[in-house]
């Protein structure tokens, strides 16, 4: 597959009342064609790569290559071929749905009956046809994030970068930016996505990079990242587990009050242990590891 | 600028325009309203109504390229339009001309509203029209070119300070020099109304419409101080922003 993004040894320090070092030689390679999604805690750098590579702010060292472009040295290149929807980005209340979509696609140097018809084609993948007439003040949270990412959508550009689409968003609203955004893969988009929530990545991506505190800690699909994990199962436990045995074996758990959860190597461990706990009492239930708990032993998180 | 340049800014001062127009039309009545605000005091009190017309142009102007420049300038960052733009082909000083000719549109008739009724009551002439449209023009880019500068220094500030801070400008540059009023009043201290951009540009169209005696030196130095505040504010301003964060 070809390459969409290039970026090597990237790295971006902050200079003022305190010096900050938001990247820390960030490599990573993003293929055509691919959704891949930053995940990260806040503050990780996720924001800081998106702005890099979206020709918004400078780096301190390292390259960046887009489609071959040098995002310092071939700015003006490098833009015909992105769009971005930041971070927390909000509507102007007074504009429709189809004003975004159809003035953003003429900044992008259409005509204006080839705006008009991009403009129709991105409202409608992203379900806001109907709606396209009704100013942002008058939509939901979840709508005006469809309304920005039509107008992205609507420029025809080579990837996608989206920070943090669906913060903010109700559930149902989230897995409609979701659809949208398998959707537009499915048709050969590429897609840059940063996000906290582990659901999303896990769900959306065809692979992420794990960020934290400016640097990459791993890298690949969802399920090569839960492979990093020597353990395969979690045992959901209520009550107390000092009567079954757990420290002799060394068992990874994480204690919320009178919830914890057992990380354990295999199924058969999984349900050994789950039969245990039913045997004493305690209510029990098992499934495979998630995304968030590779994650959290990656970062740090939670005590023992 | 290329085409492409000047397309993007049409696009841009009409994507910034257009909404309001169609759904805040109050707008415009808002425009020609703060400006008309002394005029009342002036009919009331007995002042010369002609140079108050006058006065109304250009603080109409001036107001509309302070709000621009700083407040409509934060919001967009404020709502993240500006990031999404500056990742798009799109060159800088048409989104900075986009963003400024925006209000001015909006104000358009409220200027030409004052400029006929200045015309009916004998403020300004046929002859001193075209002078006084330069004049406006001038003023209007003068003080958005200020506001640019402003806003530029004080990207950190919330848009509501910049707000605030834009209204006080307008008012300050609009209604305290002699814009609504000569300068004669000043006495020795005339030469005042050549420092800010609204009295000078009221200055020098009452001069062309017969109103204020100057003489031709004057006349031209404050046309290169109307010309030099422009020039001045946009190339700071221009040396200072940035459209890429460093």
């Amino acid at each position: 597959m070809e390459e969409a993004v290039r970026s090597t040894d990237l790295v971006k320090v902050y200079r003022g009342k305190e010096t900050v070092e938001a990247l820390k030689g960030v490599s990573i390679s993003i293929k055509k064609g691919e959704l891949f999604t930053l995940l990260g805690p806040n503050g990780a750098g996720k924001t800081t790569f998106l702005r890099i590579i979206s020709t918004q702010l400078l780096p301190t060292s390292g390259e960046v290559h887009m489609f071959g472009f040098d995002v310092v040295k071939e700015a003006e290149e490098v833009r015909k071929h992105i769009a971005v929807v930041p971070q927390d980005v909000a509507t102007y209340g007074t504009m429709t749905p189809w004003e975004y979509s159809y003035y953003f696609s003429l900044l992008r140097g259409m005509s204006k009956p080839e705006a008009k018809a991009t403009a129709e084609t991105a409202l409608k993948a992203v379900g806001l046809w109907e709606l396209k007439n009704r100013t942002c003040a008058t939509l939901s949270g979840g709508e005006k994030k469809r309304a920005i990412i039509a107008s992205a959508l609507a420029s025809n550009a080579d990837i996608l970068m989206l920070d943090e689409p669906t913060s903010g968003l109700d559930v149902v609203a989230r897995r409609n930016v979701w659809a949208v955004l398998r959707e537009l893969v499915e048709r050969g988009k590429t897609i840059l996505l940063t996000t906290h929530i582990m659901e999303e990545a896990e769900m959306v991506s065809d692979r992420l990079a794990i960020i934290h505190k400016g640097g990459v800690i791993a890298e690949g699909s969802p399920e090569q990242i839960k492979g990093l994990s020597r353990e395969r199962f979690r045992v959901v436990v209520e009550g107390n587990l000092s009567n079954l045995g757990l420290k002799e074996n060394g068992n990874h758990v994480a204690k919320f009050g009178s919830k914890n959860i057992v990380y354990v190597k295999d199924e058969a461990e999984a349900l050994e242990l789950v039969g245990k706990s039913l045997k004493s009492g305690l209510k029990a239930e098992t499934a495979a590891i998630t995304l968030e708990d590779v994650f959290v032993k990656l970062v740090g998180g939670v005590a023992e | 600028m290329n085409l492409k340049a000047l397309k993007d800014v049409v696009t841009i001062t009409t994507l910034k325009a257009l909404p309001d127009l169609k759904r805040q039309p109050m707008m415009l009545l808002l425009v020609g309203l703060i400006s008309a605000l002394p005029l009342y005091f002036l009919v009331v009190l007995g002042g010369r109504i002609n140079l108050g017309l006058i006065g109304a142009m250009v603080s109409a102007a001036s107001f509309i390229g302070m709000s621009a420049a700083i407040t409509d300038m934060s919001w967009d960052r404020y709502v993240k339009i500006r990031e999404m733009v500056v990742a798009m082909p799109v060159h800088p000083m048409s989104y900075a001309m986009g963003v400024a000719l925006a209000p001015l549109l909006l104000s358009t008739p409220s200027l030409v509203f004052f400029g006929v009724l200045a015309l009916l009551v004998g403020g300004l002439t046929i002859s001193s029209l075209l002078w006084a449209i330069v004049a406006v023009i001038l003023c209007w880019a003068s003080v958005s070119s200020i506001g640019f500068l402003i806003s530029t220094y004080l990207q950190k500030a919330t848009p509501y300070t910049l707000n605030s801070m834009s209204n006080v400008l307008g008012i300050l540059l609009g209604f305290i020099p002699p814009v609504y009023y000569p300068e004669e009043i000043l006495g020795s201290y005339s030469w005042v109304a050549a420092i800010f951009p609204t009295s000078n540009a009221a200055s020098l169209i009452r001069v062309y419409s017969g109103s204020l005696a100057l003489p031709f030196e004057a006349v031209l130095a404050r046309w290169l101080i109307l010309i030099t505040t422009v020039v001045v504010f946009g190339t700071i301003t221009a040396a200072k922003s940035r459209w890429r964060e460093p």
